[in-house]
């Protein structure tokens, strides 16, 4: 605790701090590499504007994250406390984030929500995999146009489905069960993962198909064998998207689901944290971080493949 | 004896034509080129003897069985792609034995032998060094060596190469072309080899079956088929520059520049034909002078002799000189169905 007080009550000027030490080093490094000529003072010099320009923008995206992992720990007269919401004046507390996971189903959210997303992504890839290769392969006439329904389909918003979808959701015996959402859930993650997905198959040559047909294998074969591990960065972006589709989900999730230890992370942590017009900041914001960080890595971790998929569904779709 | 029986072949997309009666025989061992301008359904029929396109018509024998209705797998062919089609995602070992791990499941071999096979097609085509690349690492011609071992990996019936040499470029073609036929003999492989290029027909086909609107033209050897053209579309197909057509009365006949030349190069004068030549332009080719000009009596109709450089004729621009052609290199047409007639039948004033 002595150390984090610290990093918090420091916090601006350390980062300040951590900042100017790995400019410095960086220009140390390059100096020494390269010999402190002027024309090497010089180009550090040209380059910092630039520099300067992606802090900024760094800054700007880091921000929101910064401040919720500030505020995570103040106590309630610190943060209330008029100017300057963003230094600490008293002492940092865990009391809050000890709140958001003794006295709320904080895990209860998380176990819904990975319980969800995994059988969701699970089942959208069951289904998304096979059509999207009927869409990209085998179409007819009928193919393409069958294809932009269906994506119609996902255009549909939810507020307009959830009372219908609620009314099979408690003729099939689901609701108050994250079963209900595992259900509901495909019926936008389908649609939009067949989309994705189509457009990496149709990039896929299909003379490659063709030799694995002639090779000796079936169809679905071929299929497996071939396509599937070349279509690999769209099958991870898939499931990327599927998955955060269903942790920001809220209004079936609101709907289907009265029983708190049931509900999942975006219904569950609003639910829980905010009482009529009193907002639990610090839990609340404890709360997105530590789901928005593995998510957040995700994303960067697949970025490529990601920014491909949608690429590829612009120019080939 | 023969491996591949086809027999009305048809395949009708829509209102195309593209394959229309195709019947044809290709004989065990041999190689047989199948030539034709692009859109003539060589490429349909060979996907048809793939099993990658289902006939609308007619049916074909492998071997002797009827494979009209099987796929792919069950036929006893293998086919190297135009685009090599090579799997990106595995490297070259397992590219060549991809063929293998499905006839593994059947007629049960072990690892052992697979990698035997492999490594010995491997050493036949000289890439034996690149098994742990990936297709991404080789040059084109590797590519299609790689292509090559892996159709042929599994002593398959038929090989169906789609023009496989079109992606390299002129030189290493010209190598290639050399290599695949002296591999072709030395396995004694039956291989059906389609093309547009009639130099790469002329040059590996035992027999060619030149194509056009869906119908076989005319199948024949390769001197067959330039020296005694069925009908006006092989005549002027083959050959470049192609054949001159002059038009008659109720005929049309034609020679090649080739055999267009100056009269006094002509040891008998009786067995030939001679004109009025007008020289228009004359291009200078090396080995030979490719001359545009015209024939007395036939002024809008271009007409092209192509004479040996060692040929000592001068031959100027504006000129007027006596060319002849040989008899027998005169091939006569019918007007209206444009297939081959005999001199007599052309009724040729100058027999």
């Amino acid at each position: 605790m002595n150390a984090l007080g610290f990093v918090l009550t420091n916090f601006w000027a350390l980062l300040v701090l951590a900042f100017l030490g790995l400019v410095g080093m960086r220009i140390v490094w390059r100096l020494r590499k390269y010999g402190a000529t002027r024309r090497e003072l010089r180009h550090v010099l040209r380059r910092s504007p630039f520099y300067f320009v992606v802090l900024v923008f760094c800054f700007f995206a880091a921000a929101p994250f910064l401040i919720m992992f500030l505020h995570t720990f103040k106590t309630d007269g610190d943060l209330y406390r008029r100017p300057q919401p963003f230094v600490y004046r008293q002492e940092p507390t865990l009391e809050h984030l000890d709140a958001l996971f003794n006295n709320t189903a904080y895990l209860d959210f998380i176990r819904n929500s990975v319980l969800v997303g995994v059988a969701v992504v699970i089942i959208t890839l069951l289904l998304s995999l096979p059509a999207a290769y009927a869409l990209a392969r085998l179409t007819g006439r009928w193919g393409e146009r069958a294809g932009i329904l269906m994506f119609l389909v996902y255009l549909v918003p939810p507020t307009l489905l959830f009372i219908p979808m609620f009314r099979i959701v408690v003729l099939l015996g689901l609701k108050d069960s994250p079963l209900s959402l595992i259900v509901v859930y495909p019926s936008f993650t389908v649609p939009f993962s067949m989309w994705l997905l189509q457009g990496f198959f149709k990039a896929v040559p299909p003379e490659l198909e063709e030799a694995a047909l002639v090779d000796g294998y079936n169809r679905v074969e071929a299929f497996l064998r071939v396509v599937l591990p070349l279509s690999l960065p769209g099958i991870i972006s898939t499931v990327v998207f599927t998955f955060t589709l269903t942790l920001h989900e809220f209004i079936y999730g609101l709907v289907f689901i009265a029983d708190t230890s049931q509900r999942t992370l975006s219904v569950g942590v609003p639910t829980e944290l905010i009482l009529g017009d009193v907002y639990f900041w610090q839990p609340l914001l404890a709360a997105a971080l530590i789901i928005a960080i593995p998510v957040g890595l995700a994303y960067n971790l697949f970025l490529d493949s990601l920014v491909q998929g949608f690429t590829m569904g612009a120019v080939k779709g | 004896m023969s491996v591949v029986q086809i027999s009305g072949l048809k395949k009708y997309f829509d209102a195309v034509h593209a394959v229309d009666g195709v019947d044809l025989s290709i004989q065990q061992g041999e190689f047989l080129v199948i030539l034709g301008p692009s859109g003539c359904g060589k490429t349909t029929l060979m996907r048809m003897i793939a099993g990658l396109e289902k006939p609308t018509a007619g049916s074909i024998h492998i071997d002797g069985a009827d494979v009209t209705e099987l796929p792919p797998r069950k036929r006893g062919v293998s086919m190297v792609f135009q685009s090599y089609a090579l799997y990106p995602h595995m490297n070259v070992y397992n590219n060549i034995a991809f063929p293998l791990k499905a006839q593994r499941r059947e007629k049960k071999f072990d690892k052992a032998t697979m990698r035997g096979k492999v490594e010995n097609i491997a050493k036949l085509l000289e890439i034996d060094e690149l098994l742990d690349r990936r297709p991404r690492q080789l040059s084109g011609g590797q590519r299609q060596r790689v292509a090559i071992a892996r159709a042929m990996v599994t002593q398959p019936a038929v090989l169906l190469l789609d023009e496989p040499l079109s992606n390299l470029d002129a030189k290493l073609r010209a190598n290639a072309r050399d290599e695949l036929k002296d591999f072709q003999r030395s396995s004694n492989i039956t291989a059906v080899f389609v093309t547009h290029d009639q130099i790469e027909a002329m040059g590996l086909g035992d027999r060619i079956v030149v194509m056009e609107k869906g119908k076989i033209q005319q199948i024949g050897t390769p001197q067959r088929i330039y020296d005694d053209p069925a009908n006006e579309f092989v005549a002027t197909f083959l050959g470049s520059p192609s054949m001159n057509i002059l038009r008659a009365q109720g005929h049309r006949f034609g020679f090649r520049p080739e055999h267009f030349l100056p009269k006094t190069l002509h040891d008998n004068p009786a067995n030939s034909v001679s004109f009025h030549y007008f020289v228009k332009r004359v291009e200078y080719l090396g080995s030979d002078r490719l001359v545009y000009g015209y024939v007395g009596g036939h002024e809008n109709e271009l007409t092209l002799a192509k004479v040996p450089s060692n040929v000592r004729v001068s031959l100027d621009i504006e000129g007027e000189y006596e060319f002849a052609v040989h008899h027998d290199n005169i091939k006569y047409f019918d007007e209206a169905s444009g297939e081959r007639v005999e001199a007599q039948v052309a009724g040729a004033a100058w027999r």
